[in-house]
């Protein structure tokens, strides 16, 4: 069997890091570099095809077997959900999930169901379950920091990096709620179906991911 | 008062092309499985939320349809069709010897998570062997998979085959907590390899860890067995697989059969052999089942069941099913319908029809409008074929 693979990436930071990852397997990635205006990028001298989506698309089009593979964050993953086999840790574009407060005041020290903002009420809700706690969880689409300081929300669930925007902004994380970094999916059909295929190109990342520690998160 | 034109998310109306690959699907399939001695039951739509709880069913609650009755009692649209047809065996059939070998050709219904692009109403076809263990009734089972897709004309596929008893074991050497043990579960179903050497860490020193760690890898060809025989040592489960597989083998039935001992999902309701059968081009199993021992006791009667469900409109799906085009269409004067009928059932069915038309000009009219290429006009004896 030699039909090509098709793999969908994440756009942005994390298509720039698999690009870099690819480019030291030696793939050819100049058409995703210079994508013009089309969505579909055969590499060159090589069976894959590369398709570019937002996160929660990468999830949508492995789980549907349209792309046989995605590079999608750790976060998208714990928020959507699905049936895929989640197959490598790619070490790149580490962050975590956090909760955050008002500097200085006092999350746990009351018994009111406490009001959470967050872009992903899914890992939210989670979290506080198996804290055993009600809170309610108010989805938010953009700066989830403005929540707490307008007095909506007692705190959020977000992506933290630095930190530095939490800070900015009178918030700070008190408690960890899961480490984030991208990771290489793969609709189960294909694995059962091209395992030579895919199971090669699984190897090879692996090969690559041990010599690149030096690559920035 | 609004009308709805539109139909409830999940649900689609079928229409002609789609009507004949699920019925041509259905027709080989029910046609194969009672060549093979299986039998019919059809059970209600709308069960008792109980029966499935009771059975326990993998499906999730939230996936089931809901309808409270008038009494108040809670229903649901069947989301599964083996605890009911295991209702059936364990009650109405009680008396009847085994193994009892049964059929069914429904629709099961599960709602989704919104615009997922998930249908709520799923057309199975299934078989449930009641009552029969061991060997020979796995093999029956799984030949059955594998002919079940070649009589839909299916030619790239196999089936998929792992063993319940194979991670029951190597978990039994971890003593493991029980949390610990499900996240375990869920890494090797996930085919999370990462996870799963975090998890494993701790425990290098157990002699199941290794096997353990490698059992998401160990899907494919029957070298997968030789492979998981050296990481485990002997085992009942493997040993099992292999004459199987050996059996299998000798029947033809080889090249269709791969293996993935890391099937491991569903394990409260699986008690031995699993499997799933996969077709090129379809992004999930077409066909899921397995042995579950345990079910029928649940309903008071104690028998072994193993059996397995087809997705019908997944398979059907990679047909490539045609309608036919009109090409005919028949003039006739009174007195001349025998005639016209005859002509009809002569022909490819839909490629010719009856004019109700009293006038030949207002029948040219409709097998022009209709994409006909002729018109057959029957006016007393007479026969005369007219070019559109």
């Amino acid at each position: 069997m030699s039909e090509r693979l098709r793999i969908a990436l994440t756009k942005g930071r994390l298509q720039e890091k698999s690009v870099e990852l690819f480019e030291a397997m030696g793939l050819d990635c100049s058409p995703v570099k210079n994508p013009g205006r089309r969505l579909i990028h055969p590499l060159p001298n090589a069976g894959l095809d590369v398709v570019l989506a937002k996160a929660p698309d990468v999830i949508t089009y492995v789980e549907h077997g349209v792309c046989d593979m995605g590079v999608v964050g750790k976060d998208t993953i714990l928020e959507k959900g699905g049936a895929f086999y989640e197959v490598l840790d790619l070490k790149f574009g580490k962050c975590r999930f956090a909760l955050a407060v008002k500097k200085g005041s006092d999350f746990y020290g009351t018994y009111k169901t406490r009001r959470i903002a967050s872009k992903y009420p899914n890992v939210t809700r989670a979290f506080f379950e198996q804290k055993g706690m009600d809170v309610d969880i108010i989805k938010i689409e953009g700066s989830v920091e403005l929540a707490p300081i307008l007095e909506l929300a007692d705190g959020i669930v977000d992506i933290v990096e630095t930190g530095a925007t939490l800070r900015e902004n009178g918030l700070a994380p008190i408690e960890e709620v899961a480490q984030v970094s991208a990771r290489l999916i793969v609709n189960p059909a294909s694995m059962k179906l091209r395992k030579g295929q895919i199971g090669q190109f699984i190897a090879q990342c692996e090969g690559h991911l041990g010599k690149r520690t030096k690559i920035a998160p | 008062m609004n009308v709805h034109i539109n139909t409830p998310e999940g649900t689609r109306d079928r229409m002609f092309a789609e009507c004949l690959e699920r019925r041509q699907v259905q027709g080989a399939l029910v046609e194969l499985f009672r060549r093979r001695g299986y039998t019919e039951v059809i059970t209600p739509e709308v069960e008792f939320y109980d029966l499935f709880v009771q059975s326990g069913t993998p499906i999730p609650q939230e996936s089931m349809l809901k309808i409270i009755d008038r009494s108040g009692k809670i229903m649901v649209m069947r989301p599964d069709c083996t605890p009911p047809i295991a209702r059936v065996a364990a009650t109405k059939l009680k008396g009847q010897p085994l193994p009892q070998r049964l059929y069914y050709d429904q629709t099961v219904f599960r709602s989704g998570q919104a615009h997922q692009g998930g249908s709520i109403e799923i057309a199975q076809c299934g078989i449930e062997m009641i009552g029969a263990v061991g060997e020979k009734a796995d093999l029956e089972i799984v030949v059955m998979a594998v002919d079940t897709l070649r009589a839909c004309g299916m030619k790239r596929f196999h089936i998929e085959v792992g063993h319940a008893g194979f991670y029951r074991a190597l978990a039994a050497q971890m003593a493991l907590p029980t949390e610990e043990l499900e996240k375990m579960r869920t890494a090797i179903e996930g085919k999370n390899y990462a996870l799963l050497n975090d998890l494993l860490e701790p425990y290098r020193g157990k002699p199941a860890c290794e096997a353990l760690r490698r059992l998401p890898y160990l899907f494919g060809g029957v070298e997968v067995l030789d492979e998981a025989e050296r990481l485990a040592g002997t085992n009942e489960s493997l040993g099992y697989l292999r004459r199987l597989y050996e059996e299998l083998s000798a029947a033809e039935y080889g090249e269709y059969v791969r293996f993935d001992l890391g099937l491991v999902h569903q394990l409260d309701y699986y008690t031995g052999m699993v499997f799933r059968g996969y077709v090129e081009g379809v992004g999930a199993p077409v066909i899921s089942g397995g042995r579950y021992d345990g079910l029928m006791e649940q309903f008071g009667r104690e028998a072994e069941a193993i059996g397995f469900a087809v997705d019908v409109d997944a398979v059907g799906a990679c047909l490539k099913v045609e309608i036919s085009k009109l090409d005919t269409v028949i003039h006739y004067s009174p007195g001349q319908l025998s005639r016209a009928l005859a002509v009809v059932d002569r022909r490819p069915a839909g490629s010719c029809e009856l004019s109700p038309c009293r006038t030949i000009e207002s029948t040219m009219n409709l097998a022009r409008e209709k994409g006909a290429a002729k018109v057959l006009i029957l006016i007393g004896g007479e026969e005369r074929w007219v070019e559109v």
